[in-house]
């Protein structure tokens, strides 16, 4: 069965699915972001843009993007904003208009920014929001300093926290764990390189999803309807294989993706992607076996948005792409990013929506989370409301350390993340 | 008649109870033990009350049914990163006529020194008397010398009133008085760091599953102690993490093959991650397990050097750094730790006398609990205590 030729398996191949009239727009903010936009290598997405966004206007002529836009002169004459997140939101709140502009009928925002800059960190929030107003679905990838650099760190866990209330997912890249990506012996710049390829590999694993047709394809609408609530934590990983147990192969390898195992990453997804790209080998049956294994791996809730695609250049290869999202509930009634076109997938916006099955037991599905209060969840619990804390209230889901609501700061560092990650060790599994 | 006394400490793994029996010719020897796994806390401190309080209470019914006695009272262990340790000092001159001091004069010091309060939502947890100044000299027992100002130190720590209650709390939903709270470092101190080594000056870590402890002394006395939010279960989520396993794994591979000190042979040593040939198994270098582990005891090397600071003067260590605690078993710690901190480190004994079975180094606070409840630490010539009368014989604990 497992080899059987897809084409004739495939029952949607020829469905007509076709996201040819859904925009998506790549915005890189300040020099990271627009590092990573520069990184990206897109083919055959006409309806992707990019948008490169800073003050420092040697970093936009620097920048390999499309579209540039300079923001913030008066305040920086052109410079860049030393650091100061402050400075940055203040200057792009004043552009808001341009913005608003940029965003106007763009239905997916990918949103890159280095948290620990201060056009990054200060201007990022403020995109997310826009975007979201203008009823874009937003995925942001943001750099986080390395835990040594202390003051910038703490300004960055302000701005993740900040812009965690407005985009639908927010996937932090530690850049601690840069060492723990290339190989052995990997250079700095090879360790970045392939960090930007990560991203690179999310953004188009989505927009495969989303703007080509597939073996096992998902409208735009079923991935908006998904991501249509309040996102906490979230995991992003990829593995790859090849060979006669490809798919098997590529499981592993993204079991033990470094990026799935940092400190901030959850163990369990509420809501789930999954991509799949293989060459032509890939059969039915054995991506549908290996789809079930992914969810049990993550825990999956009921939102799983799965794709399969052929891509004849891969031959005998596999590769595994996956984004999910803790869900915090029903975002507020303010924002409304629901699309109006169809998708057949449970309503995502419904108080009833049940979340994640292990919280299921504490109380009745409908029964809204700021009110389950059990003795040791009391004060995350009762956190809903200040802080993004609420997301860590399943404690067993994750690390030995993530139910606690503290970081375990000494000296600016957070003592819970792994030793190694921030001494920079290279561990080789 | 003999007494009953009984000691508890709430750690992060694991929960303990201790009884003893103190004869009338003041021996003491351990009726009661046990202990259970502790699911409710990390880092030392309580998140899960009710889960806590279950474990303890069933390991407090175990040790009485072993001992065939009741206690209804306990000595209580204290630690966790609220607690916050100062040095108090008051004075007194002395009110006699012909010069000599009294208990009085010692009295009123002692209350000028307790007179500070600590901040809103603070209590005091704990005084430990350090050396008595009798016109600036440092005398024993300063009650009938001739002199004019008498002078009382203490080492006085305060934690949260939150955290302090919780333990208290779980003591007195199981009708337990409390005959008094006393830091884990001081209590493992008692019992792995003798007299002479604490006049030596020493400095006692003990690293448990969620916190170190620790507690520095000088001539006797104790000049400081801290409390680190990192312990064992830091060393088993970072194998967890680095290794990509599942926290019960990474526990098995850290006692297993953990080491703090990684060596040449270890690149080319490969184990199992479970080791059952389940599916999906996969073997690491030991060189993984030994890189990630070194990294996270230096580093905690590293912060216990930095807190200590000028007080760790290789010349007035000459009792040296002594480990203890379930987390110092892992093999070449001492040696990591002597470098990083640069005086001489060893793994602490027990005295004598104590069966094997609990002369354990996650046992140390537990036993240094009996112990402490042993010493006197009133003033001198103050009419003891009642839990004081023991007196500071102790047969069996080999004091």
């Amino acid at each position: 069965m497992s080899q059987d030729n897809f084409l004739d398996m495939c029952p949607t191949y020829k469905s007509g699915m076709d996201g040819s009239h859904i925009r998506a727009k790549v915005i890189g903010v300040g020099g990271a972001g627009i590092y990573l936009i520069d990184g990206l290598r897109f083919d055959n997405f006409d309806a992707v843009d990019n948008l490169a966004l800073d003050v420092d206007l040697r970093t936009l002529s620097d920048s390999l993007a499309s579209n540039k836009v300079s923001f913030g002169r008066r305040h920086t004459r052109g410079m860049g904003t030393g650091g100061e997140f402050a400075l940055a939101r203040r200057a792009i709140e004043e552009e808001k208009d341009l913005l608003r502009k940029q965003l106007d009928g763009v239905d997916l925002v990918f949103l890159l920014a280095g948290l620990g800059g201060g056009t990054g960190g200060g201007v990022a929030p403020v995109v997310a929001r826009i975007a979201r107003e203008s009823g874009s679905l937003v995925f942001a990838f943001t750099p986080m300093p390395f835990s040594w650099e202390k003051s910038r760190h703490a300004q960055a866990e302000e701005c993740l926290k900040d812009l965690r209330k407005h985009a639908n997912a927010v996937v932090p890249l530690p850049n601690d764990s840069l060492l723990q990506m290339g190989g052995d012996d990997a250079t700095a710049l090879e360790c970045f390189a392939e960090a930007s390829r990560n991203v690179s590999r999310g953004i188009s694993a989505i927009c495969k999803l989303v703007f080509q047709k597939g073996m096992i394809d998902v409208d735009f609408a079923h991935l908006n309807r998904a991501f249509n609530h309040r996102a906490g934590r979230t995991l992003f990983g990829y593995g790859s294989g090849r060979g006669q147990d490809a798919l098997r192969e590529a499981l592993r390898s993204l079991m033990l993706c470094p990026m799935l195992h940092l400190p901030d990453v959850s163990k369990a997804a509420d809501t789930l992607v999954i991509f799949i790209n293989g060459g032509p080998g890939m059969g039915m049956s054995a991506l549908q076996t290996i789809s079930e294994e992914i969810r049990k791996e993550f825990k999956a809730g009921e939102h799983v948005v799965f794709g399969a695609h052929i891509d004849e250049n891969l031959g005998d290869q596999v590769e595994i792409t996956v984004l999910g999202v803790t869900d915090l509930g029903p975002i507020s009634s303010s924002v409304d990013v629901a699309p109006s076109s169809g998708g057949d997938i449970l309503n995502a916006t419904s108080p009833t929506k049940s979340s994640h099955p292990s919280r299921l037991v504490a109380g009745p599905a409908k029964k809204p989370k700021a009110e389950k209060v059990s003795a040791p969840q009391k004060k995350q619990a009762l956190g809903v409301s200040q802080n993004t804390f609420d997301f860590m209230e399943d404690g067993n889901q994750r690390g030995i350390f993530d139910n606690l609501p503290d970081r375990n700061l000494y000296d600016g560092e957070d003592l819970d993340v792994p030793a190694y990650l921030r001494r920079g060790v290279k561990i080789s599994v | 008649m003999s007494k009953i006394i009984g000691a508890v400490e709430i750690g992060t793994s694991q929960a303990k109870v201790l009884i003893g029996e103190v004869s009338e010719s003041q021996t003491l020897s351990i009726v009661g033990m046990s202990s259970r796994a502790n699911e409710g806390m990390r880092k030392g401190e309580i998140l899960d009350f009710r889960s806590v309080a279950s474990c303890v209470h069933s390991a407090i019914e175990a040790a009485e049914k072993m001992s065939g006695t009741t206690i209804d009272s306990i000595y209580l262990a204290q630690t966790g990163t609220h607690l916050q340790g100062m040095v108090l000092r008051g004075s007194a001159n002395v009110s006699s006529s012909d010069g000599r001091v009294t208990l009085a004069d010692l009295q009123r010091a002692a209350d000028e020194a307790r007179r500070r309060q600590p901040a809103d939502g603070r209590s005091y947890v704990h005084h430990v008397r350090m050396p008595i100044l009798l016109d600036g000299r440092p005398v024993e027992d300063p009650v009938g010398l001739i002199g004019q100002k008498v002078e009382l130190i203490y080492w006085s720590i305060d934690g949260e009133n939150a955290a302090i209650q919780k333990n208290l709390d779980v003591a007195s939903s199981y009708s337990l008085d409390i005959d008094d709270l006393i830091l884990s470092s001081v209590a493992s101190s008692t019992i792995v760091a003798g007299q002479d080594v604490r006049r030596a000056g020493a400095l006692v870590i003990d690293m448990g599953a969620g916190v170190t402890d620790i507690a520095l002394y000088r001539h006797g006395n104790l000049a400081y102690t801290g409390v680190i939010s990192v312990g064992g279960d830091h060393v088993t989520g970072d194998l967890s993490m680095g290794l990509r396993v599942h926290e019960p794994y990474a526990e098995e591979l850290k006692l297993e093959y953990g080491k703090a000190l990684p060596d040449e042979a270890d690149s080319g040593e490969e184990v199992w991650i479970i080791g059952n040939q389940t599916i999906g198994d996969r073997k690491v270098t030991r060189k993984a397990i030994t890189d990630i582990i070194h990294v996270r005891i230096v580093e905690l090397f590293e912060i216990i050097s930095k807190e200590i600071g000028e007080l760790l003067d290789p010349k007035e260590m000459g009792g040296g750094v002594i480990l203890t605690g379930g987390a110092s078993k892992l093999p070449g710690i001492e040696v990591v730790a002597s470098k990083v901190l640069g005086v001489p480190v060893r793994k602490g004994n027990f005295p004598v006398g104590i069966s094997p079975e609990i002369a354990k180094p996650e046992n140390a606070s537990v036993l240094g609990l009996l112990h402490y409840a042993l010493e006197d630490h009133g003033l001198p010539g103050e009419t003891k205590k009642e839990t004081s009368f023991l007196g500071k014989i102790g047969g069996l604990l080999g004091m």
